[in-house]
């Protein structure tokens, strides 16, 4: 494929966006344009990658924005970003853009928490462009919900609905009757998207654009050892390395396809010690069973496994 | 073959096994190549390296499946009718797949199936050892996979051979000796609402649903009844549609492609009978040697995709809407992958074809039982085996995505 913009970009403010977000301003030179909708990977070390769309003004070529919500489930990803200061570096990949606008003469806008980033510079654009349009922007609480002054200037075409004040978004009120002119774009946490999508079907094929948080992989972790039980053999799966890449390294066939958890190509069999997974192929039973496991990118939750390989 | 030579559209040429001299030239060539088709078609790009084919499989919200997955453009119109969790992405296409997936995975099959496909197996290699001459894509590979399938549908056995029948009749729909009216010419207009452009299709969906009505509100472990039962996870019922088309997808998806693997591993044993020996004297190297097989065999040739927005691949501009071939057979044979690719070597390590996809939500989602069904194949076979020959010519499908062959006659001596 053709070479993708990648380098290290210096991060010129970091400014509290919201309770648990901040918005980073990434300086460079000549940066690629983009188009909302866009994200960029900031790549952390240790295999560590993650997606941020970009939440700033297009057309500018010396710097960017993004947003990160610090999650507390995260495996360090969005705290490696909190804890980047003015001044420090960071690698970034990219842009690239799953989610762009399409012409039309009325949207829909749907955000959830931190989703209202990509949505950001389409209100912008679509604004700009003398387009008609709504946001409706669910969140926790107020205080949770970033860049709430920026909005404020769209009066009140800007509906903000924090759960604890005005419960969840209506969406049967905002999706219950079809309208042929108008798209909907929605980014947020799975249970909304998939909300919307049910109250969608009903609308015009291709009406509905949605953008999902990638399942991103975390394949960082501690050490640990794992023991092939057929091969006779004890290895040690070092941070950031995964149970694959060290089998295979030692020259023990296992199979694998996506590398990604997606596939369950490399499902293998534990025999004993405690699995932390991290796929999207196994359910909650078989996780909470702990006979199978995705060795490409799940670890062990103590300090050793032992698999029938 | 120079490059000016190459016509990937060009089925004849497929079945007089000259798809590879073509795939070659273009990896070294012009690894992203754009092939001119006949009105009201445009042509198609053809993505032929390995790395190149990965990146485009595992990217999905560029190169989407819902503009449907082989050469044939399909009218808007009719693409929802005919829409298969193959031509399904996103959200939607996970809830199908998933009711179903774990059926799939390995340990599964095992605990549930590998008792009966031993027994198949072993049942199937009898039969046709009892002559010394014999037809090896007709007594061995032919009705084996189907008949797996049979039983993972849990049909009856009286019409299993309906079920053959059926699964004959639709596939190599560019094959003359199989269908009427090949794909390609005008006759098959007529059919074009039907998956495959085959009447036999009607009458595969009737026979499906009343499966399936039989078996709602029961408790069987089938995959009907799971597909009659279960509410897929995003809350949305399956349609009448979405059954029929996912009882089709079943019954031939996983019958021409583990037939034509069976052949095309067996022929190449034959060649390389050096290989043969090898796995003749060590049958535990089987197992280890299969994905070599699966390199090997390639059963299909390509699948499709379509750009959702203009993007840049290999040099080349690509336009949306524009149709982006990944040639799966190529890449297997991809000599910055695989260490002198046209040598078959059970020997060889970690060998990561691309013959069930690469890095997609669609990888094939039967790759663990084809494996399971080459590999009990090959050891209930090769043990019995004191020799094998070519006993005349190998006849192949006529088709540049199926790589498959309809005649293979042999002659055998046991042990
Ligand atoms: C060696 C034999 C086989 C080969 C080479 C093969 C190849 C493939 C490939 C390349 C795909 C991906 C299509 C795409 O990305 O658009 C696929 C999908 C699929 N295969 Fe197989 N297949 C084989 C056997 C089977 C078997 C035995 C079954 C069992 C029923 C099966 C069921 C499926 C299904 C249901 C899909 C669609 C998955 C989805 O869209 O999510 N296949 N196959
Ligand atoms: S290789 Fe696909 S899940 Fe591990």
């Amino acid at each position: 494929m053709t070479a993708e913009f990648e380098a290290d970009l210096v991060v010129r403010e970091v400014e509290p966006a919201a309770e648990g977000v901040v918005a980073l301003s990434l300086a460079g030179e000549d940066l690629p344009d983009w188009t909302p909708g866009a994200h960029v990977d900031l790549i952390l070390g240790d295999g560590l990658v993650r997606q941020y769309s970009l939440c700033g003004r297009t057309g500018d070529p010396g710097c960017w924005r993004i947003a990160v919500l610090e999650t507390p489930d995260s495996r360090g990803g969005s705290r490696a970003v909190h804890r980047l200061a003015a001044g420090a570096t960071v690698r970034v990949r990219g842009p690239r853009n799953h989610f762009p606008v399409v012409a039309s003469p009325r949207y829909l806008f749907l955000a959830g928490g931190i989703g209202i980033t990509p949505l950001l510079p389409m209100i912008g654009e679509v604004s700009a462009a003398g387009a008609d349009w709504e946001l409706h922007y669910g969140g926790r609480t107020l205080e949770s919900m970033a860049f709430t002054d920026e909005l404020a200037a769209f009066g009140d075409r800007v509906h903000l609905v924090p759960e604890d004040t005005h419960g969840r978004l209506g969406l049967n009120g905002i999706l219950g009757t079809p309208r042929p002119d108008t798209l909907v774009y929605a980014c947020g946490p799975e249970g909304m998207l998939a909300a919307v999508e049910r109250h969608c079907v009903s609308w015009p094929p291709g009406s509905l654009h949605l953008e999902r948080f990638t399942a991103d992989v975390d394949r960082t972790g501690e050490p640990f050892e794992v023991v092939l039980e057929r091969s006779g053999r004890t290895l040690v799966v070092g941070p950031g390395r995964s149970i694959f890449e060290t089998v295979r390294a030692a020259g023990v066939g296992v199979l694998g396809s996506c590398l990604e958890g997606i596939c369950g190509t490399c499902e293998t069999e534990v025999l004993d010690g405690e699995v932390d997974h991290r796929d999207s192929v196994l359910d909650a039973d078989e996780r909470a069973s702990n006979e199978v496991m995705m060795i490409c990118v799940s670890r062990c939750r103590g300090s050793r496994l032992t698999l029938a390989l | 073959m120079n490059l000016d030579e190459v016509d990937l559209a060009d089925n004849d040429r497929f079945q007089r096994n000259e798809g590879w001299p073509q795939f070659d030239t273009l990896r070294r060539e012009d690894p992203v190549h754009w092939t001119a088709e006949a009105a009201p078609n445009r042509g198609f790009w053809s993505v032929m390296k390995y790395q190149d084919i990965w990146a485009v499989d595992r990217d999905t919200s560029l190169f989407t499946s819902e503009k449907f997955v082989n050469l044939e453009e399909v009218d808007d119109d009719l693409m929802d009718i005919r829409r298969s969790i193959l031509e399904t992405d996103g959200q939607r296409h996970l809830a199908l797949r998933q009711l179903i997936a774990r059926e799939f995975s390995p340990r599964n099959l095992m605990k549930n199936y590998e008792g009966f496909l031993r027994e198949l197996t072993k049942r199937t290699v009898d039969e046709a050892l009892t002559a010394t001459e014999f037809d090896f894509v007709e007594k061995i590979s032919a009705d084996f996979p189907i008949q797996v399938l049979a039983r993972l549908l849990d049909v009856p056995l009286e019409d299993t051979g309906q079920l053959i029948a059926w699964g004959n009749e639709m596939v190599g729909n560019t094959d003359p000796e199989f269908i009427e009216h090949t794909i390609d010419s005008p006759e098959s207009e007529k059919y074009k609402h039907l998956p495959f452009r085959s009447p036999t299709t009607q009458d595969v969906f009737d026979y499906g649903r009343a499966l399936r009505d039989r078996r709602r509100d029961g408790d069987g472990t089938d995959l009907i009844s799971q597909l009659a039962n279960k509410l897929p996870n995003d809350g949305v019922a399956m349609s009448d549609k979405d059954f029929d088309n996912y009882f089709l997808l079943l019954v031939i998806a996983g019958n021409e492609t583990t037939r034509h693997a069976i052949s095309n591993s067996m022929l190449a044993l034959i060649e390389q009978p050096d290989q043969l020996r090898l796995l003749q004297e060590d049958p535990s190297l089987i197992a280890s040697g299969l994905e070599e097989l699966l390199r090997w065999a390639s059963p299909v040739y390509h699948f499709r995709r379509t750009a959702t927005r203009d993007t840049s691949l290999g040099g080349k501009e690509i336009k949306e809407g524009d149709k982006v071939v990944m040639w799966f057979a190529s890449g297997n044979r991809d000599e910055d992958v695989f260490q002198d690719p046209y040598q078959l070597d059970v020997r060889r390590a970690n060998v990561d074809h691309l013959t069930f996809g690469k890095g997609s939500p669609h990888l094939c989602m039967g790759n663990a039982l084809a494996r399971m069904e080459v590999r009990l194949m090959f050891e209930e076979l090769l043990p019995r085996l004191a020799g094998i020959d070519l006993n005349g010519d190998v006849a192949r499908v006529r088709s540049n995505f199926v790589n498959g062959i309809k005649k293979f006659p042999v002659t055998v001596k046991t042990r």
